[in-house]
């Protein structure tokens, strides 16, 4: 079968890849009809993650049609039609029926790997590096989906492809992001990043009853994205100092809730950004926390910090005004499971269409080339979806 | 995956778990890294032992491009070591665990990655190293303890020990904390055949002694609490088919 695959920095390529088959009997094999480039993949694509080997099949958004399933599979038949969440969770470990399914104990076969750099392991993932389980990932034709009870959302309503392909990961992610922020009816809720999981954090903290959301960004489509499908208002940060906006948007205050949206690729327009690169040029490798540190210093006190964004190493954070003014700070990969019924229920009934992130609709031997559009903030690229 | 770049990473993880490794204090800092490699390189080659065995040397490679602890560094000039010793938590009963311990194909699934285990009579085992290895790597266990659901106790069997891994082979169960299940505890005691620091065969073995008793242990909670041991066996990838690629 054809995969997008991974070797080395900048450089993916469509590749002739064995078809993956049942390996246990919880197993399903899922024929991908929609697949997605994500945000995060970019971390992989310019080698900053750490356990990739070259041919690694990519990709952790999918969904598709269930070609095979394993003696074992209970909920899902041949031909139904599936969305597939990135994280691998096995339903049965304490932190699975805790509901913190990105936290699954079992799912990472390379888990002492993972426990000996971050002390314990998290939930395997589709396509994200050996050290998180070395799972095949899913911009392929065909994609292994283990413990295939657990993870697939089965979709019987005829709404397209592009409507609920973003359960995969984004509209959770930015969903849990806004839930995480602790969003209370007077609050104003402020998002650094307007990619896809800054656009869903918009709208689901429109959703959670906000009283106002800023939307924090440098690419003028998005932030007008942000704007028109999140009723959200603007900073361009390449325009005006974030920290002086905000403080005169919220009369001195700072915004309650602040989102970061963007993680560790954050570009950093100030000193801190130049001294970010300066460090991992000397090959430190360390995360760049631009916008963690402006978000710490922006945030009210007493306020709550929300971190969908994805860090990968050491943040060099201002732990002293965070703990001064007393904020909190939620973090972590998506409990997928926990999100996908009722954020399908809420495409179903037209509160929302994910649809509108998407900006390239391409062929799978078009990846290669959308992975450098995007990583270049080209050509107005939000979000890829492909087709194999 | 270049070595550079795993070098890297292995040192920036080594850097975020302990910050003040890089503060200016340059001992504690080269310590630290030093840890944090061996750490990433022991992990690799855990899994990579069988892998390479089998015939694919890139994990094992990947692993081996860092310096990391193996058996050779672990033991003394007499050929001793402490016994390595790990815990983990299973939400199921010991009685259950102990039964999944001793029943010779659940074993077999425990230990996958990397040995080989077959009953061979009552209480007894013959456990084989992967691959190649297995012709120099294979000994008998007997059961020395049974305490359902407390003690499970092996050792290698005397007249049969000159290519034997380890010596003894011990789980105790306990009830863990906050009525979380069972806390099991798999104690080993690596005796490599030559086995003083700087025999040559201990130091073609390449067995990270801690990395492989963590990872039996994961392999154990897994299948107690989901019925299969995680795996990326088959996997697609341009190498081919299959995790030994
Ligand atoms: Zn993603
Ligand atoms: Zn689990």
């Amino acid at each position: 079968m054809r995969a997008l695959t991974w070797h080395g920095e900048k450089d993916v390529r469509v590749s002739e890849v064995p078809r993956p088959e049942i390996v246990e009997p919880t197993d399903a094999i899922v024929e991908i009809t929609a697949t997605a480039i994500c945000g995060s993949d970019l971390h992989l694509y310019n080698d900053r993650m750490p356990g990739m080997r070259e041919g690694d099949v990519l990709g952790h958004e999918p969904m598709g049609e269930v070609i095979e399933v394993g003696d074992e599979v209970e909920s899902l038949e041949v031909g139904d039609r599936v969305v597939v969440p990135f994280t691998i969770s096995c339903g049965s470990c304490w932190f699975c029926e805790e509901d913190l399914y990105s936290l699954c104990d079992n799912s990472n076969p390379n888990a002492e790997m993972a426990r000996k750099m971050m002390g314990q392991s998290p939930a395997g993932l589709f396509g994200y590096s050996h050290l998180l389980g070395g799972y095949a990932g899913g911009q392929a034709e065909y994609l292994r989906v283990p413990y295939a009870d657990v993870g697939p959302i089965k979709i019987e309503s005829d709404v397209s492809d592009e409507e609920v392909l973003f359960l995969s990961d984004v509209f959770p992610t930015g969903y849990m992001a806004a839930e995480n922020a602790d969003i209370e009816p007077e609050d104003t809720v402020a998002v650094w990043g307007c990619g896809p999981v800054g656009q869903f954090a918009i709208q689901s903290a429109q959703m959670m009853g906000a009283n106002q959301v800023i939307a924090i960004d440098r690419v003028p489509e998005r932030l007008e994205m942000a704007g028109e499908h999140g009723d959200a208002e603007t900073i361009n940060y390449e325009h005006a100092d974030v920290y002086d906006r905000l403080m005169s948007m919220t009369g001195g205050r700072g915004p309650d809730r602040c989102i970061d949206a963007v993680g560790t690729e954050a570009h950093g327009t100030g000193l801190d950004g130049v001294s970010d690169r300066v460090k991992e040029g000397a090959k430190l490798q360390d995360d760049r926390p631009y916008v963690l540190r402006e978000a710490i210093k922006c945030c009210r006190k007493g306020g709550t910090l929300s971190v969908p964004g994805v860090y990968l190493g050491r943040a060099n954070v201002p732990f002293g005004p965070l703990m001064n003014k007393a904020l909190t700070v939620k973090t972590g990969q998506t409990h997928m499971q926990r999100y996908l019924d009722p954020l399908l229920g809420k495409i179903e009934e037209d509160e929302i269409d994910p649809s509108f992130i998407i900006s390239h609709q391409v062929g799978l031997e078009d990846g290669p080339e959308m992975y450098q559009t995007f990583n270049d903030k080209e050509d107005d690229c939000i979000k890829v979806v492909m087709t194999p | 995956m270049s070595e550079h770049s795993f070098e890297s990473a292995a040192e920036a993880v080594s850097n975020s778990m302990y910050p003040g490794a890089s503060a200016g204090a340059e001992p504690n800092r080269s310590r630290w890294k030093r840890v944090g490699t061996v750490a990433l390189g022991g992990a690799l080659v855990a899994f990579g032992l069988r892998r390479r065995s089998l015939g694919g040397t890139v994990i094992a490679l990947v692993g081996g491009a860092l310096s990391y602890r193996t058996l050779s560094d672990y033991l003394t000039d007499a050929g001793e070591m402490e016994p390595v010793e790990r815990s983990i938590t299973i939400d199921k009963p010991a009685d259950e665990l102990s039964d999944l311990a001793r029943d010779p194909e659940s074993l077999e699934r425990i230990v996958g990655h990397f040995a080989d285990v077959s009953a061979v009579g009552d209480d007894r085992y013959r456990w084989s190293a992967g691959g190649p290895l297995a012709r120099e790597l294979s000994w008998e266990m007997e059961s020395t303890a049974d305490e359902s659901g407390e003690r499970l106790r092996w050792e290698t069997v005397d007249d049969d020990s000159m290519g034997a891994l380890f010596d003894a082979w011990s789980l105790s169960f306990d009830s863990a904390p906050g009525d979380r299940g069972t806390k099991v505890t798999l104690e080993v005691r690596f005796d490599p055949p030559g086995g003083t620091a700087g025999s040559a065969a201990v130091e073609r073995l390449d067995v990270v002694p801690e990395s492989l008793v963590g990872t039996a242990l994961d392999r154990f909670k897994s299948l107690a609490e989901t019925g299969t041991v995680p795996t990326t066996e088959h996997r697609p990838s341009a190498r081919g088919r299959g995790d030994l690629l």
